[in-house]
């Protein structure tokens, strides 16, 4: 089925309303991304969004848009309470908080690149990747498992994972309010027992890069940013147990939509009023499978400091590995925006998007207040990734939100056909970057060339002014599961 | 006779799957699983398991079967082989024989996050029963 789409600008199209669509679609992309979206699902997807029962302002996708389940990758979507608005479990995905994390060095490229191998090394051993890695130093029971769900990043911190100040500046300081661990499953506490502290697989990554450009001096000195400096980027989320979070209340809300009467377009997007009890819950057990995930990246970085205290053989004082951010992009959550003139608590769904807000709004950490919250978007192993900053005009039109990455061009099976006959992990290391992964079916299907150039996505939502672009970081070392 | 293929999604992977009954679809999905995970490692017979599942309906079922046998692989570390299904109503009485998960012998190619109800189909045509869903890798 064709999607009708006008184009509004450079870098904005319209999907008008039409048919049971609810209000209308708004995608930020140029023409050639476009172009290459009317061939798969995903505007069919941002139109079906628009059906929900409360959507407030438009369905919205960012350029790194692509086929999801239920909603698209790079989708945004804010629900009104009072007027019957939903939430839905498939428009968080079910890697609930994924996100990224960035953190600073006081070392130079220089610094670590004779010792490179041995830290990439030293990395992949000390944090567990691939399918059913884990510490063997690290064992928890039930009981504590649960206080991880309601306590997340916190928890870390308090059992010596990390330091205090790291909380600051962490997206709702590592820890949403009113998760509860009774409200998940078993089953879902059983898969994430293993794995907490662990990276997983796929696209998740820990990387040691290089700031290879700064492109806005006064936000980069704000964040500690300097032109050759070592930094360390680590993407993953709440693993096993969000995943059983999210596939355990597609289930229950499955039966929600029939009981509310709400029409879907397709059972991924089975939703329930953010009033009723099965909405509550849901919200409930995200928010802590959300914590699990904060804590996750916080173990992970408690080892790579330990790591590179290790390997350089200094100590923390020198090394001064410091948290710039830690966004989700993966969730749903309850904050205050302007909608026709009017202060709304809202519901924003974010599924492969990032929040990205201006300075001075309350939930910009202080010593970013200046600046805006910073906004990290990882590319693909062989290139670059991004720091940009959030915008006022961001908040504006996309309830303070931005993209989240490259986003795929090529299938896994399409990537792994390409890869046949070159050695990714030669090529790379030829080019400065070496790879450590768990498997090579993984860095087959995660060759630079499966991505889009993050360069495009970031430039577009660059002039859109949906988030400013502050640097520009370049892989030495990439971890993969 | 049953048969799988994989299919190209550009984030993840789908599977769809064919039989002369409805067990044997649900069979060739099952295998289409094992195969997205540990790929053509060989798998032996050497525990089984027994489970009871419902669905809504019967795309449901497929669903609620994948993800049962995801989690059983990734808790309970243990890979299937063989199967004997049998449906009364909207249940689905499952003994499913395999082994213990060995990473030397069953080396995992990819992890499967859930099992999605995107486009999820379960038919009955006049060739046979046909199957289709999509993974989140």
């Amino acid at each position: 089925m064709s999607v009708k789409i006008e184009q509004i600008d450079a870098c904005r199209w319209r999907i008008p309303r039409e048919g049971d669509m609810r209000t209308e679609g708004l995608v930020f992309a140029d023409r050639a991304m476009i172009e290459v979206l009317r061939k798969e699902q995903a505007l069919e997807q941002v139109r079906n969004v628009a059906t929900l029962p409360g959507i407030v302002g438009p369905s919205i996708a960012m350029p790194d848009i692509h086929w999801g389940y239920g909603f698209p990758i790079g989708g945004v979507a804010a629900f009104d309470p009072d007027q019957g608005g939903v939430v839905s479990p498939g428009g968080v995905g079910y890697d609930i908080n994924c996100g990224v994390r960035l953190l600073r060095s006081e070392l130079e490229a220089s610094d670590v690149r004779p010792r490179l191998k041995e830290l990439a090394d030293a990395l992949f051993h000390n944090v567990p990747s691939g399918v059913g890695s884990h510490r063997r130093d690290l064992k928890l029971s039930v009981q504590e498992e649960r206080k991880v769900l309601r306590d997340g990043a916190r928890w870390a911190v308090r059992n010596g994972f990390g330091r205090a100040e790291d909380l600051e500046h962490i997206e709702e300081g590592g820890a949403l309010p009113d998760a509860d661990p009774e409200v998940v499953s078993d089953r879902a506490l059983e898969r994430g027992r293993d794995q907490l502290g662990t990276l997983g697989s796929g696209n998740h990554f820990l990387e040691v890069q290089v700031v290879e450009e700064i492109e806005d001096a006064q936000a980069a000195a704000v964040l500690g940013l300097f032109a050759g400096q070592v930094t360390v980027s680590i993407h993953t989320g709440s693993r096993g147990l969000g995943y059983q979070v999210c596939d355990d209340f597609i289930r229950v809300m499955l039966r929600a939509a029939a009981k509310y009467g709400i029409a879907l377009p397709d059972r991924q997007l089975c939703c329930a009023p953010l009033t009723s009890p099965e909405g509550r819950q849901y919200l409930a057990a995200m928010a802590g499978a959300a914590n699990f995930a904060f804590a996750n990246r916080q173990l992970i970085t408690h080892w790579v400091r330990e790591t590179f205290e290790q390997v350089l053989g200094q100590g923390p004082a020198r090394l001064r590995i410091g948290l710039i951010y830690d966004v989700c992009h993966n969730i749903a959550k309850w904050e205050q925006h302007e909608v026709g003139g009017r202060k709304r608590r809202l519901c924003v769904h974010r599924k492969g998007a990032t929040r990205a807000f201006p300075p001075r709004h309350p939930e910009t950490p202080a010593l970013y207040r200046d600046i805006g919250q910073p906004v990290l978007i990882p590319g693909d192993m062989g290139r670059y990734s991004y720091v940009l900053v959030g915008t006022p005009a961001a908040f504006g039109e996309t309830f303070g939100s931005t993209c989240h990455g490259a986003g795929r061009v090529l299938s896994r099976q399409a990537a792994k056909k390409q890869a046949r006959g070159q050695n990714t992990e030669a090529e790379l290391a030829a080019r400065g970057i070496l790879v450590r992964a768990a498997n090579r079916a993984t860095v087959a299907e995660e060759i630079p060339e499966a991505y889009k150039d993050v360069r495009e996505v970031v430039g577009i939502v660059a002039r859109a002014g949906i988030g400013r672009i502050v640097a520009r970081l370049r892989p030495l070392a990439v971890i993969k599961g | 006779m049953g048969h799988y293929r994989l299919l190209a999604h550009t984030a993840d992977m789908g599977l769809e799957a064919w039989g002369e009954s409805r067990a044997e679809l649900f069979v060739q999905a099952a295998l289409a699983l094992r195969e997205v995970i540990i790929g053509q490692a060989t798998v032996r017979e050497t525990r089984h398991l027994a489970f009871t599942l419902s669905g809504g309906d019967d795309a449901e079922l497929l669903v609620n079967w994948l993800a049962e046998l995801l989690f059983h692989f990734e808790c309970r570390h243990f890979v299937p082989a063989g199967f004997i299904l049998e449906f009364s109503d909207t249940q689905l009485h499952a003994r499913v024989r395999g082994e213990d998960f060995d990473p030397e012998r069953h080396p995992v190619e990819r992890e499967v996050k859930a099992v999605t109800h995107h486009q999820v189909l379960v038919e009955k045509t006049p060739e046979g029963w046909h199957g289709r869903l999509y993974l989140d890798l």
